[in-house]
């Protein structure tokens, strides 16, 4: 038997020398790689390559990446399925929370840029266009990666390694901070005007560029001017963290030009395409069409199967489409009370008498939310307020008189009725414990999805992440502004968005910053800056501080009850109870250290040219 | 023939899974490293998970830190394998001067060392009184090494034994512009109603500004 195969194999091996080969049998072409010369000489190749880049740009919460860590600050926390529980039991926020070196991606942008200057046979206006985006990508990542950590070694070149044994000369030691803030704004000059993309609200354009400028600079700016207001300033010897205070007047004025020419020339405006503001504010994020307001998205759709799950997590329970999900991100009360009320009051809500003798007791549950801030309608689902169609209703139990006081009763499920025939808890909640059901009272309408069957995990949603908007520009020009002492501009500019929210005209006849942060924080919920404005205010640290006593770092809920009181007036009537949010652990703690995110042992065991970070 | 087969093979996966692998495996660490971080070898009262310790062994071609965690009364210790380490403290993580020279460590089947440092400010003979719902308080801050200003002087009442700025019931932070350090600083707080006919646990801490962590008197317990 074993002989055959012998044989066989014999024959096979001294014929093969007999066939030889086609002459170029070893130059063909890859069937399956695309050579450099393909790829930089074909534009649709080229703008596959560029469209990759934009769907690797960093983020911390966007509605994809991280979009689970909205619920790990103030703004809310997390209701949704209880494995993610550890996000109300933070204890203290871990020093790598921010940390990206994301090299990775500067290489391949570095290696695009070099390929289009020495490969492509574009013509030039098309070369520079290319390379001016990608250019405008890179100083985005940057930005991203200064943020975070302060500076970074600055790389624009591919590195390439000579295997000698000795990679010292690819070990690069961190840039100041305020270095790699100036190479953004640079880059960002240099591009501007051969960035092409007129009218595109999802590549970069002149618009887009100026953005970022506007936004990069306000956070040098800040950093200089409170960084150095602290006790002891964080800073290192060698300027890779900390700016000096000098530098803040110059970049309030970069940011605020940039602001100022988007403001002017951009063919943008405030969103007002629906007359209900409060639906007009939801619309200014999550319209595609017509939307003025939008300078830079992440775009999705469905038919190409670029889609999220924001909303099958975020929806309201009792509207929910698919089995499970839903309620993941629960606002809290901290930040509906950041609302003001209309008539130009604090936003706190009023659930007790003044003299704290008794509840107020109101006939409908979303009649305390009346004459507030349109944005809050935009931003969050409140008890009694409409979302798809059906109006939310919320109530977490009864409250029964005894003859000398209320009996708290609540059920161990949703949608119980009580024994008097009426709701005991609703549908919607709030409940204590039931995980997927807010815990705070509210959910999230801010980029949660409205169309049809959008939140089942079959059809999912298409929104768009919103990454600039002309309201952000208002509010950093306004910032800017004010910093600068010129405060009527910044007045001007707040009132212009408050009027969109349903305040008159000139609402506001004074500027303070603490008005300025309130409005960043109302307007600008859930868009991915609460943790960034808190860390270049320097205010992380106090706002965060670990206390259980202090407010700012606990997250709050508004329960609302029915009176079951046969035979008084006040039977059937609502009442309000604040409270810790039952499912909330641990007090947000943000140490000093947090301010600058840490650069990992096998970073450094890899490049010793690199120095920690302050406190780590 | 095929049984036989089976039953040796799962006789043979029994045995195997029984023997593990012996020879790749070596013990843990065994040898105890502790100690106290102190000045003028009194131990300092810290915040449990404040203040952090650095160890490192080097001669080996990548670093990773073993992290010494310095507890609420100033104590550490750490199971690590007999060598030659270096102890580093970290920039601005204790409420004391910045040290950085590392200090040698020879482990060899145990070690207890303390580790003395320069504080910012020190506290001494804390005396407290409790009259139903008040507590008052008086300390003497020393300054040691005043470079960076006081900032804040503390009371932290609890109703355990692990009591710090973090972890408390009641607090009362008086800013140290109003202070004047050279007589005892008296504090006044009133305890809440959760606190009320309870035993209770109480410090004081100081801050200095620019710096994370507090130096805190020994915990108190008052009936």
């Amino acid at each position: 038997m074993k002989n055959r195969y012998l044989i066989f194999l014999l024959a096979i091996t001294c014929h093969l020398p007999l066939v030889s080969c086609d002459t170029d049998w070893l130059e063909r072409e890859p069937p399956s790689i695309l050579l450099d010369e393909q790829v930089w000489n074909d534009a649709k190749l080229v703008t596959g390559v560029i469209s990759n880049f934009y769907d690797r740009l960093p983020a911390h919460t966007s509605l994809t990446t991280g979009w689970i860590e909205f619920a790990a600050y103030d703004e809310a926390m997390r209701s949704g399925q209880s494995n993610q529980e550890g996000l109300n039991n933070i204890v203290s926020y871990p020093f790598n929370r921010w940390g990206l070196w994301d090299y990775d991606l500067i290489r391949d942008i570095n290696l695009s840029i070099k390929k289009l200057e020495e490969i492509s046979q574009f013509d030039e206006g098309r070369k520079t266009q290319f390379i001016s985006e990608l250019r405008f990508i890179r100083a985005y990542v940057y930005f991203e990666h200064v943020k975070r950590m302060g500076g970074v070694p600055l790389i624009t070149e591919e590195l390439i390694y000579d295997f000698s044994g000795d990679p010292s000369s690819l070990q690069f030691p961190r840039n100041k901070e305020e270095e790699v803030y100036d190479f953004i704004a640079a880059e960002l000059d240099a591009v501007m005007s051969t960035l092409g993309n007129e009218g595109s609200q999802t590549r970069a354009n002149r618009f887009t560029a100026l953005a970022l400028k506007s936004r990069a600079m306000l956070y040098a700016a800040s950093l200089a001017k409170y960084n150095n207001q602290m006790g002891a300033p964080i800073s290192l010897p060698g300027g890779e963290v900390g700016i000096s205070a000098g530098r803040a007047e110059a970049y309030y004025n970069e940011s605020l030009e940039a602001s100022l020419e988007i403001i002017n020339e951009g063919n943008y405006a405030l969103y007002t395409n629906n007359p209900d503001l409060g639906e007009n504010f939801y619309e200014a994020l999550i319209s595609k069409t017509n939307n003025s307001e939008v300078i830079w998205a992440q775009d999705f759709l469905s038919s190409a199967d670029k889609r999220h799950g924001f909303a099958y997590e975020n929806i309201v329970r009792s509207v929910r489409e698919d089995n499970l999900g839903s309620s993941a991100i629960a606002p809290s009360l901290n930040l509906v009370e950041d609302f003001e009320y209309l008539d130009g009051s604090t936003g706190e809500l009023k659930t007790r008498t003044d003299d704290n003798s008794d509840f107020i007791y109101y006939d409908e549950v979303e009649e305390i939310f009346a004459n507030k801030d349109a944005r809050l309608y935009g931003t969050v689902v409140y008890p009694g307020a409409p979302f798809k169609g059906q109006e939310i209703f919320m109530q977490a139990g009864v409250m029964v008189w005894n003859g000398n006081s209320y009996d708290v009763v609540e059920a161990n499920g949703l949608g119980a009725d009580y024994t008097d025939g009426g709701v005991l808890t609703a549908a919607a909640g709030p409940h204590r414990s039931i995980q997927e059901v807010s815990n705070t009272g509210f959910y999230l309408r801010k980029y949660v999805d409205n169309g049809p069957q959008t939140s089942t995990r079959g059809i999912r949603s298409e929104v768009w992440w919103v990454r600039f908007r002309l309201g952000e520009i208002h509010l950093n020009a306004a910032e800017a502004a004010f910093e600068l002492g010129r405060s009527a501009e910044a007045l001007a500019l707040v009132n212009a968005l408050r009027e969109r929210a349903g305040f008159g005209p000139n609402s506001l006849s004074s500027l303070s910053m603490e008005r300025i942060r309130n409005e960043r924080r109302v307007e600008l919920a859930f868009e991915d800056h609460v943790v960034w404005d808190y860390k270049r205010w320097r205010i992380a640290h106090a706002q965060w501080s670990g206390n259980a006593n202090n407010p700012n770092s606990m997250v709050y809920s508004l329960y609302p009850y029915r009176i079951v009181r046969p035979g008084d007036s006040r039977d059937g009537k609502y009442v309000f109870v604040k409270n810790v949010a039952p499912r909330f652990r641990a007090p947000r703690f943000f140490q000093l250290g947090n301010y600058y995110s840490l650069i990992g042992e096998d970073l450094i065991d890899a490049n010793p040219k690199l120095v920690r970070n302050p406190f780590h | 023939m095929k049984s036989p087969i089976l039953k040796i093979s799962a006789v043979l996966f029994c045995v195997l899974v029984v023997a593990s692998c012996n020879y790749d495996n070596f013990d843990p660490p065994q040898s105890m490293l502790q100690g106290r971080v102190v000045y003028q070898g009194e131990p300092l009262g810290l915040r449990s998970e404040g203040v952090q310790l650095e160890l490192w062994q080097p001669g080996y071609e990548l670093f990773q830190k073993i992290p010494l965690h310095v507890d609420q009364d100033g104590s550490f210790s750490a199971a690590v394998f007999d060598g030659d380490y270096k102890l580093t403290l970290l920039r601005g993580n204790g409420p004391w001067l910045d040290q950085t020279d590392s200090i040698e460590v020879q482990v060899r089947g145990g070690k207890t060392l303390d580790i003395e440092v320069q504080p910012y400010y020190t506290l001494t003979s804390p005396q407290y009184s409790r009259n139903s719902g008040q507590l008052s308080a008086t300390v003497q801050v020393n300054s040691i090494n005043p470079i960076r200003a006081v900032e804040s002087v503390a009371i932290y009442v609890g109703r355990t034994a692990i009591l710090d700025a973090v972890r408390n019931e009641a607090n009362l932070v008086v800013s140290g512009e109003e202070l004047d350090l050279s007589s005892p600083i008296s504090l006044d707080i009133n305890l809440p109603g959760s606190l009320a006919g309870r035993d209770v646990y109480v410090r004081v801490g100081v801050k200095a500004a620019g710096v994370q962590e507090l130096l805190y008197s020994k915990v108190e317990h008052l009936p």
